[in-house]
């Protein structure tokens, strides 16, 4: 039932993103000192807002599918533009990747609350605090 | 929930071989001043996963830094040459306290990241609370 409600959806949305971007920042966090390895990320959060076109695309649902988009395929990590390499070849900056954590921890906990207050406008219209 | 858990186990391979590097550059420190001893170094490398991206780190086998060690004169010395040299480390302290630092800094980013994870998937616990 909540999966119908777009907001719910968004928030969900939201939320999943910012956990996937998290795993992405803790890899380059991990990998800061790892000589040949180049900062990645994935692309930022985006809400679907439902448009006819959207809605009518080709899904893949096995994995030997040519076309459509699978659900593990949607956040594609790319190199990170700008990020310039040390003279061992590695290239994070602790200090971009730290604005970049507190970024995404800012937008999980926004998609929470939108969750949460959206759940309390539920529970009161049935009557419950 | 798997992104947490992936994340929270990226952080902690990389405390785990910061403290690696920490351990091996306490080691040299100590031995700064026995003769004949060389610098240990550490290196890191990405593990691949199964999912084609570099993901974990670890630290590789130890290498032994091959540059000359520091002749020192001192001719009453057991282990002196005819010239009265003999063969010290080729530690150089503030080359390891410079690394050290680094270590440090980088431990410490990894344990806020550890830390963050954590409170993300407890403020999502928090709304099945109540």
């Amino acid at each position: 039932m909540f999966e119908n409600l777009s907001v719910f959806r968004t928030a969900h949305a939201m939320a999943s993103h910012a956990g996937a971007r998290q795993a992405v920042i803790a890899r380059n966090m991990a990998n800061a000192d790892t000589p040949g390895y180049t900062a990645k990320d994935i692309a930022p959060f985006k809400a679907d807002t439902g448009s006819a076109s959207a809605q009518f695309v080709p899904r893949a649902t096995r994995a030997t599918h040519l076309n459509g988009t699978s659900q593990a395929a949607q956040y594609a990590i790319s190199d990170r533009p700008g990020a310039v390499a040390e003279p061992n070849g590695n290239a994070v900056s602790l200090e971009t990747e730290m604005v970049h954590a507190v970024n995404t921890k800012r937008q999980h906990d926004r998609a929470l609350a939108i969750y949460r207050s959206s759940l309390t406008v539920l529970r009161s219209a049935i009557g419950r605090k | 929930m798997t992104e947490f858990s992936d994340s929270l186990s990226l952080s902690v391979s990389a405390l785990k071989a910061q403290s690696q590097r920490l351990r091996h550059l306490s080691e040299n420190i100590a031995n700064a001043d026995t003769p004949g001893y060389r610098r240990k170094t550490v290196p890191f490398k990405a593990v691949f996963d199964s999912a084609d991206t570099p993901g974990r780190v670890e630290t590789g086998r130890v290498r032994i830094d091959r540059t000359e060690p520091e002749k020192v004169y001192d001719p009453s010395h057991p282990l002196a040459d005819e010239s009265g040299h003999y063969a010290g480390s080729n530690v150089n302290l503030v080359i390891e306290l410079a690394d050290a630092r680094e270590a440090q800094r980088s431990y410490e980013a990894n344990l806020k990241m550890f830390e963050q994870a954590r409170q993300m998937s407890r403020s999502l616990m928090e709304l099945l609370r109540r």
